[in-house]
């Protein structure tokens, strides 16, 4: 590859337009270290800085306040710790006998037995105490006058589909759905809440039974507050971030 | 508001910080770079509470990925204007997206949206005077590249159907754009000195 097409493909991938082939091809330049390839890499990304440093616009206060108060809320210990290091194995090996070097292995292996036990309880304990916190959240919503009760329709794709979503802003709500045909294969479908000219917010993926009935929980979505309509869309079956699919279910509130 | 010096030590000592959990290097860093960010981020998105938004996740992506950033691949300004303009390209799409989808059955005020968002390079290129002069030195032709690649995410064969042009000549275009724009901007930043 001669240096103009290298400053070419740089030019572009540091634009963001560069794709298939190129893509596959400049990348795997960038991955060897390619020294060329690397400093055009980082020109044209300069450029690209001094293009956006030269308008540079005050961000809303809100949103230093935001992330200072998200980070003091991190406890220390989530940020990535460093894995154990590796250079103990061989003065472990170097340093034991081979009746102490046996006892350790013994020993590490009934330890990680228990230990996997151990972390098999907690887990099962833990997955209990979340289905009695998220059934209580059920009742509480249920029990709270601030609930709205939102009735969707089915549109066109399944004009028989029905489904109600009980929405309380602070604690959730709980949504069930039936007559929907079941999603095809590697797809689901997505609930989205829509409030006032805000982007449509995902509040979850559910699928049905045979039946055609689903059911979801839904948590407090940030900045989420009064809800002016639920939708649901057919989507890939991870969910995504914005709807892509049809739209199976409507209601406004 | 203080220069932005690209590649400055202080901007590098203080993500090197912010990787060990500093959070005053990280409000540090934000007062740098922030405002830089988000004149591209709004370049990008005319919604401000979009904006907004993708700020918030870009600086808390910094806060957790700061470790992750690698001297030898560019400056902090780079890898940070670089995360700024994916994610506002992102959003640009799926906002997009969600428009095709939605617009229709959910409710006039999310219909009237649509104009607001649609991003019209008219407009936008006449509203940032900045970057106007410093694009506005390039000819017609690789001004619109470099519009349409870095500020509405389009790949260059999109760009290549949207002018009716060769995907080669998209590519040169490009290049050349990037290289003038270079010169133009070093020349600025010369001067200012």
């Amino acid at each position: 590859m001669n240096r103009d097409e290298i400053g070419e493909l740089a030019a572009a991938y540091a634009l963001g337009g560069l794709e298939g082939e190129d893509l596959a091809r400049f990348e795997a330049l960038l991955r060897a270290g390619d020294a060329d390839a690397v400093r055009a890499v980082r020109d044209s990304e300069d450029t690209l800085v001094g293009l956006a440093a030269a308008a540079p616009e005050p961000p809303p206060p809100a949103v230093k306040a935001a992330l200072m108060a998200r980070i003091a809320a991190t406890p220390a210990t989530v940020r990535p710790l460093p894995r154990r290091p590796r250079a103990l194995w061989p003065a472990v090996l170097t340093g034991a006998m081979a009746a102490g070097l046996a006892a350790v292995v013994v020993g590490w292996s009934v330890s990680s037995t228990y230990e996997k036990r151990l972390d098999a309880l907690a887990q099962s304990g833990e997955q209990l105490r979340a289905e009695l916190r998220s059934q209580q959240a059920v009742i509480a919503i249920l029990r709270d006058p601030a609930t709205q009760v939102v009735a969707l329709a089915g549109l066109p794709p399944a004009p028989g589909a029905r489904a109600r979503m009980m929405w309380h802003a602070q604690a959730g709500g709980v949504f069930v759905a039936a007559g929907l045909p079941a999603p095809p294969p590697g797809k689901a479908y997505q609930l989205w809440a829509i409030a006032g000219s805000n982007a449509p917010v995902s509040a979850g993926v559910f699928t049905v039974d045979a039946a055609g009935t689903g059911s979801l929980s839904v948590r407090p979505l940030p900045g989420v507050s009064t809800v002016n309509a639920f939708a649901v869309t057919l989507e890939p079956a991870g969910g995504l971030p914005a709807p892509s699919g049809e739209m199976y279910l409507l209601g406004k509130s | 508001m203080p220069p932005v010096v690209p590649g400055s030590e202080s901007s590098a000592a203080l993500l090197a910080a912010i990787a060990a959990g500093d959070r005053d290097a990280f409000s540090r860093f934000y007062d740098l770079t922030a405002p830089m960010a988000f004149g591209l981020i709004r370049r990008v998105l005319r919604d401000p509470e979009a904006a907004a938004e993708v700020l918030q996740e870009v600086f808390w992506q910094v806060w957790q990925d700061a470790s992750r950033y690698d001297p030898a691949r560019g400056t902090p300004e780079a890898w940070l204007v670089m995360r700024a303009k994916t994610r506002a390209i992102d959003r640009l799409r799926s906002i997009r997206r969600r428009d095709r989808t939605f617009v229709a059955p959910v409710d006039e005020s999310v219909a009237q949206r649509r104009e607001d968002q649609a991003p019209n390079p008219a407009v936008v290129a006449e509203d940032r005077g900045l970057i106007q002069t410093a694009l506005a030195q390039l000819p017609e032709a690789q001004r619109r590249v470099i519009e349409l690649a870095f500020f509405e995410g389009l790949t260059q064969s999109e760009i290549a159907a949207r002018l009716g042009e060769p995907l080669g000549t998209v590519k040169t275009r490009a290049r050349l754009g990037l290289d003038r724009l270079r010169a133009a901007l070093g020349g600025e930043r010369l001067s200012a000195i």
